[in-house]
């Protein structure tokens, strides 16, 4: 499995969305709905997927899905 | 006071979500306290509970969202959406800015609460939700009805006990009153049948313990009683002015007219004995309602079901009402469906609102042994039939806070 589809698998089990709803260069709190918890609770999952050392409030929903992408690269996460 | 008219109802209860089927059971004095069988309560001395059935088929909460809330907070939900509709009001149309909300509860959302806490043992501090901050406290139902409406103008929670969601219509009305919002969702909300919510309420010594025969088990005024049933639940009532609800053809169930409040400041838990403050918190309702006792057509107890406590009620009633008190009917119909704790009132008052519709009296359920020092009218044979032009309901909560509202039909 990719970084991206791990990435997605995360956003779909914490939201209960599809994939086809990410839409990767739109604001996440716009095109999801993001809230500022379920914004940590991603972050949460994200750590346990990538075994990352981070803190919750690191990732921000008004990034876009490939703005995070390219900060859990920048924090070590490997393909 | 000005009228503050009552123009939606929205019941999540043991006995109904529906009101038509809430106001059937109640006529009928049809019983919904039953062994609880949500988690093990086997240990527990009270076991019983007046528990809510079929919230899924009312409710639109998404499941993205349910993972985030406790159940108080959806039953105040689905309870604001049935009134919201009740009342004919279109949420597009009206200024949200002046909108508010008062909610009242007495203990907050253990059952999201407890489960997180027991992950934080079990797994460590990652392994509790992030909505845990925002589930449990008492203010969240508030927030999620706010969100939910985009609801904008002032808008409060009151915690006072077992008399909370009166309190929160009470200065609902006063905030209509004072022209500080056109309209407010006010009501409360209540889900103690948790396993840490349950053990907090057994502790504090106010519940049956006639676990054997838990329809009878919650009976107010009788001589053999010996605490109430818990039970979980939510209401939530429309409140506007008595001219913007004429001005848009509203359908008006009742007006509020008056309230009072006092405090005993006797015991952590029991109320003071004598009920005098209770009898100056009517009073000082009926004062604000401009009415004499006489004009009172039907009282709504607390019905604590403990021996202090509907002695105290009745001394306090007797002394709130003078010699009038005797003349009329007394009846605590959550003996039905168990006793809401910081939702209790705006389930009396919702009771109090049909029983006015249909010129019915609610009755008291299992009183067939009579206290001689309870010595009031408490409907205890059944449903009876009387024209009610206006009702003072009472809500008590622990360590003797008094709450007296009065409402007028429409």
């Amino acid at each position: 499995m990719s970084l991206e589809e791990k990435v997605k698998a995360v956003f779909k089990d914490v939201l209960e969305i599809g994939a086809e709803e990410i839409k990767p260069d739109e604001k996440m709190d716009i095109c999801l709905g993001l809230d500022s918890t379920e914004m940590v609770e991603i972050t949460v999952g994200l750590k346990k997927a990538f075994n990352l050392d981070i803190l919750n409030n690191e990732f921000k929903k008004t990034l876009t899905f490939n703005e995070l992408i390219e900060k859990i690269k920048s924090r070590g996460a490997v393909e | 006071m000005k009228k503050i008219s009552i123009t939606g109802l929205g019941i999540v209860s043991p006995s109904g979500i529906d009101k038509r089927k809430f106001w059937a059971n109640i006529k009928a004095g049809r019983s919904a306290v039953k062994k609880i069988e949500r988690f093990d309560a086997s240990k527990y001395q009270s076991r019983i509970a007046g528990q809510v059935h079929e919230l899924d088929a009312y409710s639109n909460v998404s499941s993205r969202l349910l993972k985030k809330i406790d159940l108080f907070s959806h039953m105040a939900l689905v309870a604001s959406e049935i009134s919201i509709k009740d009342a004919g009001i279109d949420m597009a149309k009206e200024n949200l800015k002046r909108a508010g909300i008062f909610a009242g509860n007495a203990i907050g959302g253990w059952l999201y609460a407890e489960t997180e806490l027991r992950d934080m043992y079990l797994e460590g501090r990652e392994g509790v939700s992030p909505f845990m901050a925002s589930a449990w406290f008492p203010a969240a139902p508030q927030g999620q009805i706010s969100i939910h409406y985009q609801i904008k103008g002032y808008s409060k929670t009151i915690v006072s006990d077992r008399a909370s969601s009166l309190m929160a219509i009470a200065y609902g009305a006063k905030n209509l009153n004072d022209g500080k919002n056109d309209f407010i969702l006010a009501g409360g909300m209540e889900a103690p049948v948790s396993p840490y919510g349950l053990l907090c309420c057994n502790t504090s010594g106010v519940l049956t313990l006639r676990n054997d025969e838990p329809e009878t088990a919650y009976r107010p005024f009788d001589k053999t009683r010996d605490g109430m049933a818990v039970a979980e639940g939510a209401g939530i009532l429309i409140l506007e002015t008595e001219e913007r609800a004429k001005k848009r053809g509203a359908k008006i169930y009742a007006n509020i007219i008056g309230y009072g409040t006092t405090t005993d400041g006797v015991d952590r838990i029991e109320p003071a004995a004598d009920g005098i403050e209770l009898g100056r918190a009517i009073q000082m309702a009926l004062k604000d309602a401009q009415l004499e006792p006489s004009q009172i057509d039907y009282v709504c107890a607390d019905g604590a079901g403990t021996q202090i406590g509907d002695l105290s009620e009745t001394r306090g009633i007797k002394l709130g009402l003078g010699g009038h008190a005797k003349k009329i009917p007394v009846s605590a119909p959550k003996s039905i469906f168990g006793n809401m704790l910081g939702a209790s009132g705006v389930l009396d008052v919702a009771t109090t609102i049909l029983a006015m519709e249909h010129n019915l009296v609610p009755p008291t359920i299992n009183l067939n042994n009579p206290d001689l020092e309870c010595d009031l009218d408490y409907c205890a044979s059944g449903v009876q039939e009387k024209e009610i032009k206006r009702a003072l309901v009472i809500n008590r909560g622990r360590g003797g806070i008094n709450c007296a509202l009065i409402i007028e039909k429409s």
